[in-house]
């Protein structure tokens, strides 16, 4: 079997009144990038902490490229990189101060810690903040020094519990493109949780959705969202024939009327919109105007959850939490 | 345990050490204000109290008071600044800080050995402020290599010691709110379970059991045999109850710290 970076295997988490984790089991590949996707509670941070053998699991077993996090937390440790949902960069030093000390703490030798360090603040687009107190920084600007610090030691897997959260749009599609970035350039395998759909969606190869503690379904965007159902092309025509040349064409009708609007079912919506235009055209029918309405990730956690995620109420402290993670953030 | 992992324990104990240090560097105004309260004690107390003049029949031979008590007072300076340190460690757990130092291969209780010795660096500061207040008012202390170099490593022992105290306290206490009521309910006990402002003969008879059990008791000693009175044979003695109380409180806090995030 080929070495996985990470493998859960029934993983529970049981605290004394609630079961965060249940019974979850995923494999994550060399160089991916794989999210878990969920409201506040349903168990993502819990399992990354146990990744980060920060705290225990309470049956399972888990592994970091073939190294139980159970038996040698140290050398697990040792292959990660952290960035928690919290702000975890210190205010009270330098931006190239908190960058050093993990460098050091990660046992980086002297004569490479300089050199790295330089590297990771240019990588990063600190260069120029780099001897300026962290508490001066914006949300976006912290958030890139705390991916610094955990990408310093090059880490085989960089964990990013909520990269985003609190961060406006250009400071989120910044950190975003970097992400990808490090995967691309280095190889890291990333590991993130989020409960934002269009997050998931942009970044991740595969994603695991959770609720309540459970992994309800596993795949690639498209895979999911194709387990929704297909795109839907809705066609408008003065031709009250329309609808019966789209029939004729051999499509799938879901819904019709006799003034010649009809919804179509199909897969790669996109590419088959000019094909279906052009045999139309042949077929003599003028088309008013098409649209198309892909599956979205919100649909596929409204099937297997029942529930829409922006509904969903976390708990006080998370919301506490997330809530002084903003303030800080935009302060 | 090999040689290898021994020099990483303690060197990632400095680094944990370096970052303290390098967060007064950048904010120096922290040691001056930890320093008003002592200097009243010293300016205040001390010198309100040496008008009093019965009170030199209970205290060692040939001191006057202000010598008594400046030992007691740099003790209490120190131990003030390291029993709130379980709040700092709940303020960064709050705030990410620690989970974060945790996740790094750095071994959990070289992190609260690193901390507790950062809580002795900020007693060194107070240590040297008051010995340059004494000379400003003029108290007879004794000033040698020795004895200054004592009196730092006591300084030393006696912050790591409160500061390991305040963060096994902060394990199982966990917020900011218990922990600032839980300071307040401790030191003082501790200050008047001490020989710092007067000495352990003259407190009721139910306070000595206390006292004799107080670290605080051993280090306002050891530190009065080095400054004041010059007699250093029961130094051996007090430097192995604290020392054996530091380590104590520093496995305490060690085996609270894992708690700390889960």
């Amino acid at each position: 079997m080929e070495e996985k970076a990470v493998a859960v295997l029934n993983l529970s988490k049981l605290y004394p009144r609630v079961k965060a984790v249940d019974g979850v089991s995923f494999t994550v590949d060399k160089g991916e990038i794989f999210g878990l996707l969920g409201p506040n509670g349903a168990g993502k941070t819990t399992i990354i902490r146990i990744l980060l053998t920060l705290i225990n699991l309470s049956s399972g077993k888990v592994f970091l490229f073939d190294v139980d996090v159970t038996k040698n937390s140290e050398k697990v440790r040792k292959m990660c990189g952290y960035v928690p949902q919290d702000v975890s960069a210190d205010g009270d030093l330098t931006a190239y101060e908190n960058i050093l000390i993990y460098a050091k703490l990660y046992g980086m030798p002297g004569k490479e810690r300089k050199t790295r360090i330089q590297e990771v603040l240019g990588y990063l687009d600190l260069t120029e903040r780099a001897n300026d107190m962290v508490k001066t920084f914006s949300g976006g600007m912290m958030r890139r020094l705390e991916i610094a610090q955990a990408m310093v030691n090059r880490p085989k897997v960089l964990f990013l519990d909520e990269p985003s959260i609190g961060l406006d749009p250009n400071a989120r599609r910044i950190i975003w493109v970097l992400i990808k970035k490090l995967r691309d350039e280095f190889g890291t395998t990333i590991f993130l949780t989020t409960h934002d759909m269009n997050e998931a969606d942009v970044l991740c190869d595969r994603i695991g959705i959770m609720n309540k503690g459970h992994l309800a379904v596993l795949g690639t965007p498209a895979q999911l969202k194709s387990t929704v159902g297909g795109d839907v092309i809705s066609i408008n025509s003065n031709n009250p024939a329309c609808t019966l040349k789209v029939k004729e064409l051999g499509y799938s009708i879901i819904s019709d009327s006799s003034d010649g609007h009809c919804d179509i079912v199909v897969s790669n919506g996109e590419n088959l919109i000019p094909q279906l235009l052009d045999s139309l055209k042949a077929s003599e029918v003028q088309v008013e105007s098409v649209s198309l309405k892909k599956p979205t990730l919100d649909d596929v956690f409204l099937k297997y959850t029942g529930a829409r995620i922006e509904g969903e109420e976390g708990s006080f402290a998370e919301t506490r939490r997330t809530r002084k993670a903003f303030q800080r953030f935009t302060k | 345990m090999n040689l290898g992992s021994v020099k990483r324990y303690f060197s990632s104990a400095l680094i944990i050490t370096e970052l303290e240090l390098r967060k007064i560097k950048h904010d120096q105004s922290q040691i001056w204000i930890r320093l008003i309260q002592p200097a009243l004690w010293l300016c205040v107390y001390g010198l309100t109290m040496s008008k009093i003049s019965g009170l030199t029949s209970f205290i060692p031979k040939g001191l006057t008071y202000l010598q008594f008590m400046t030992p007691g007072v740099l003790a209490q300076s120190a131990l003030f600044v390291a029993i709130f340190f379980g709040i700092t460690v709940v303020w960064e757990r709050d705030l990410g800080l620690l989970g974060k130092l945790l996740s790094t291969p750095a071994p959990r209780s070289s992190i609260v050995l690193g901390k507790a010795l950062s809580a002795g660096v900020r007693g060194i500061f107070q240590a040297i402020a008051i010995i340059i207040l004494a000379l400003i008012l003029r108290i007879d202390i004794i000033l040698s290599p020795l004895s200054v170099l004592g009196v730092f490593v006591i300084t030393i022992l006696l912050s790591m010691c409160f500061a390991c105290l305040s963060m096994a306290l902060a394990s199982i206490f966990k917020t900011r709110e218990r922990m600032m009521g839980i300071g307040q309910a401790i030191t003082m006990p501790l200050f008047f379970a001490s020989s710092a402002i007067y000495p352990i003969s003259m407190m009721p008879g139910w306070l000595h059991p206390i006292a004799v059990v107080n670290p605080l008791t051993y280090v306002v000693d050891a530190m009065r045999d080095l400054l004041a009175t010059g007699n250093l044979s029961s130094l051996p003695v007090d430097m192995l109850a604290i020392v054996l109380a530091t380590l104590f409180f520093l496995i305490l806090a060690s085996r609270g710290f894992r708690r700390m995030v889960s």
